[in-house]
Order: structure tokens, then C-alpha cells, then sequence
């Protein structure tokens, strides 16, 4: 199985933090419902290009969290999330992409006011064209 | 990493060293847990292979003692313990020259009790090298050669795998195939690759762990997401009157310290959080931090291995 996982090597964070933030995300965002099965853990270090050791961390950090339970033998699965948790991350991922943005901007000697012109100018531009549609 | 009951451990070397007048290995102290891999890196002439054939006793060792699947190597060791291992060398052996690739098959099919020919012809078709079966191994391409020797080590489905540089002589098309049949092998779980190579690409997609090896000697066994995560290249620029590039060099963890245009600085710290701290407390702003290379953070190993001498 594949997961939408992706690695961005230039981010200070360490890998097995991205892995884990982005599979909480797809745990709580509903993307993998309940009673997925989960990738083994040498698969998904393949398709990551990252060591078992690390998915063997994130597995089990999201184990320790309740958002995945592992069964003997079989693999391992994403548990129920109830849904004030999954409220509570919906912005997760959103606010990283902002972090990353405003990080940019930063670098870039970016004011105040052009992040919000930028900003502003960008939702008006993508609510246009979903509203002329495809 | 350590791994407490001997069961976990696949191989585990305690002041292992090898003393010949052409070569010396060692002291050297490694415990690789059972169930990863671990790619081995170094230059050539690093004593990658010799601690390769140390490992299938063919290379006696003077001091320390080298374990291997929970038995002891040496002169008193019983042989059969390399039933449980498929070993590769780096050359093939000219002594099975005159061998039909599916003669070599049918003598390694005696010594091994795991050997499933199934396997072998499946894995002898994935590597496109059905041709190989009916000549002599002296007249096949290097990477034919190296095909059918895959197979072989492969089909015995063996415990523990021994590598030495083996996707030499291989075309693309075979090298992803071996990638594809090394995770395979890899997902059993409870089986163990050990991989000496200079293809960072491989170090990429297969290893958990990387062993450096200089001169017969380690610098370092290290988790693969450790090493990448904690290596990298900062890129400063003195911004500030009083920054000085000689406090830049004491940042933390600096292994490097280039200066790759006039005031704009690159080191190479393996405490990047710390050394990125530090550059901004002397006034300098960090214009970038990346990862490094494999070849990069060996290079820097090498150097202060090198100073040190």
C-alpha cells in the first residue's frame, strides 16, 4: 500500500518527526480509515528510503497515542479516532504550510504587509478559478 | 544501538583484530542487531573484504573475538554454521571457471539445506540470465557472471546475507531487480544484510545502518536517519562588523569550514541545531542549511581521521 508521505530533505526536522506528523495527519484527517492496514515496516522504509529503526518509532509513538494498534502476526492498523481529535488536527497541516511560507518570506526579507498582500492575493485568485471551474 | 540478548545479535566483534604483513584490520567492536541492514563504506583498500572473509573464516584474526549467528569464528569453528550464510565476494572465484552456471547451482544445492530451486530459477529469470545456465562461467560477461551469483546466494533464502560490492558489472535493469530481491528478502524480518558498497544509492534504499570503515579501522557505525538528520552544510554569511570566520570555526560539531565566496562561509557540523545557534549569536546570518551527501560526511570523516594521525 502506498502512503502520501512525502520527505522534504531541506526541512530542519528530523525524518522520523515528518513521517510521523504526516501519518497522524492522514490518520486524523480521514484519509486512512479505521482498519487500514498500514504498510509492514520494511516496506514503507523502502518506499521512503528511510530505516527501519525509524518506522519502527513512528509506529509505535502512534501506537502509544492510540491512533494505530498492532496485531501479532498480521500487521498493523489504524485504530478509531474519535472525533474531537480529529477536529482538534484539522489545521495541522495547514499551519505547517504556513510555517513553511512564512519561513521563506522571512528569508527573503519579506515585510509584514507583502505576506499579506501575497496572502490575500493568492485566495482571491484560487477561489476565481474554482469558481470558473475546470 | 545495542541489542542485549545474544539472539538479537547477528554479529558481534569485541576487539577484533587481523595482523598480516599486507594488512591490518582493527581493533574492531560492533554489535549489528539481527534483522537490519547495515551498508559498509570505505574507501578502497579500507579492509572491507578482508572483514568480509574474516567473517566466513577465511582470514584468521591474532586478537579479539568475532561472533557471528551466535558461533564463535576461528580455527576450532564449525564450518557449518555457513550453511545458514550466503556469502558473495567481490571477484568471482576462479576456480568455478569451468562451471556451468547450473552446475555451480546444483554443488551449492548439496551445501545448503534452505536451497530451493524454485527460487533459484525464478530469481535467475528475474535477472534476465537464463542463457548463463548451459556456459561456462569463464565465458559470460561480468555482469552475467554476477546475475547467476545473485541467484545463488539468494535461493538458500540463507539467515544472514554477505555482499561484498555486489551490483558490480550490472546493467540498471538488474541492479533494480537486486534492489527489489534484497528488500524482499528484507521483509521476512527476521533475516539480516550485511553490504559492503560504493554506490550511495544503495546505501539509500536498503540500509538501516552504516559502518565507515578508513585505513582498517572504523569511524563509526551509525543509524542511517541519525546520520543524515544530524549532518549538515551551513551556508553563513558575515554580516556583522565583528563576526569573524575564526569563531566560526568553533561552532559546534564543525567538521568543515570552506569559504566559498568572499565573507559567505560553508561548514560541515554533525550538530547542526547547535552550530546554526552559535553562527547567529557571532552575528553572521545562516542563509541556508541543507543535508549532505554520503561521499560529503565520509570526506569529513576522513580528513579528521587524516588530521589526526
Amino acid at each position: 500500500m502506498w502512503l502520501p508521505i512525502h520527505i522534504d530533505e531541506n526541512r530542519p526536522e528530523p525524518l522520523y518527526h515528518q513521517i510521523e506528523t504526516q501519518l497522524r495527519g492522514l490518520i486524523l484527517g480521514g484519509q486512512l480509515t479505521e482498519g487500514t492496514l498500514l504498510p509492514s515496516i520494511r516496506e514503507l522504509a523502502v518506499a521512503l528510503k528511510c530505516s527501519v529503526i525509524t518506522v519502527r518509532r513512528v509506529y509505535q509513538d502512534l501506537e502509544n497515542e492510540g491512533l494505530l494498534r498492532t496485531r501479532q502476526g498480521t500487521g498493523t492498523f489504524v485504530a478509531g479516532v474519535d472525533l474531537t481529535a480529529r477536529e482538534g488536527h484539522r489545521l495541522d497541516r495547514v499551519v505547517e504550510a504556513f510555517e513553511r511560507a512564512v519561513e521563506t518570506a522571512l528569508q527573503l526579507q519579506c515585510t509584514w504587509e507583502e505576506m499579506e498582500r501575497i496572502l490575500r492575493e493568492t485566495y482571491e485568485k484560487a477561489k476565481n478559478e474554482k469558481e470558473v471551474g475546470p | 544501538m545495542t541489542a542485549q540478548q545474544s539472539d538479537d545479535v547477528a554479529l558481534r566483534l569485541a576487539g577484533v583484530a587481523v595482523r598480516s604483513e599486507r594488512f591490518a584490520l582493527g581493533p574492531l567492536d560492533l554489535e549489528i542487531p539481527r534483522g537490519i541492514v547495515t551498508a559498509v563504506i570505505g574507501p578502497n583498500g579500507s579492509g572491507k573484504s578482508t572483514l568480509f572473509r574474516l567473517l566466513m573464516n577465511m582470514e584468521p584474526y591474532q586478537e579479539g573475538k568475532a561472533e557471528l549467528l551466535g558461533m564463535t569464528i576461528g580455527p576450532d569453528a564449525d564450518e557449518s554454521y555457513k550453511q545458514r550464510i550466503g556469502f558473495l565476494a567481490e571477484l568471482p572465484y576462479s576456480y568455478e571457471d569451468a562451471l556451468t552456471a547450473e552446475e555451480k547451482a546444483r554443488f551449492a544445492s548439496l551445501w545448503y539445506p534452505g536451497w530451493n530451486w524454485d527460487r533459484y530459477r525464478k530469481l535467475v529469470r528475474g535477472f534476465d540470465a537464463e542463457e548463463a545456465n548451459r556456459t561456462k562461467l569463464r565465458k559470460l560477461s561480468k555482469g552475467l557472471r554476477r546475475k547467476v551469483e545473485l541467484a545463488g546466494v539468494l535461493a538458500p533464502n540463507p539467515e544472514l546475507l554477505l555482499l561484498d560490492e555486489p551490483s558490480s558489472g550490472l546493467d540498471p535493469f538488474a541492479w533494480k531487480t537486486m534492489i527489489d530481491e534484497l528488500q524482499r528478502y528484507m521483509e521476512q524480518g527476521d533475516r539480516t544484510l550485511i553490504i559492503a558498497t560504493h554506490i550511495a544509492e544503495e546505501v539509500k534504499r536498503l540500509a538501516d545502518c552504516v559502518l565507515f570503515l578508513h585505513r582498517g579501522k572504523t569511524l563509526g557505525f551509525y543509524e542511517k536517519d541519525e546520520l543524515f538528520d544530524s549532518w549538515r552544510s551551513i551556508t553563513v554569511s558575515l554580516e556583522d562588523e565583528g563576526a569573524s570566520a575564526a569563531n566560526l570555526k568553533r561552532a559546534p560539531g564543525v567538521q568543515d569550514a570552506i569559504e566559498s565566496a568572499p565573507g559567505i562561509w560553508q561548514l560541515a557540523t554533525d550538530r547542526s541545531d547547535e552550530a546554526e545557534a552559535f553562527c547567529r549569536s557571532e552575528g553572521c546570518r545562516v542563509i541556508a542549511t541543507r543535508r549532505m551527501e554520503l561521499e560529503d560526511i565520509m570526506g569529513c570523516l576522513i580528513r579528521k581521521e587524516e588530521a589526526r594521525r
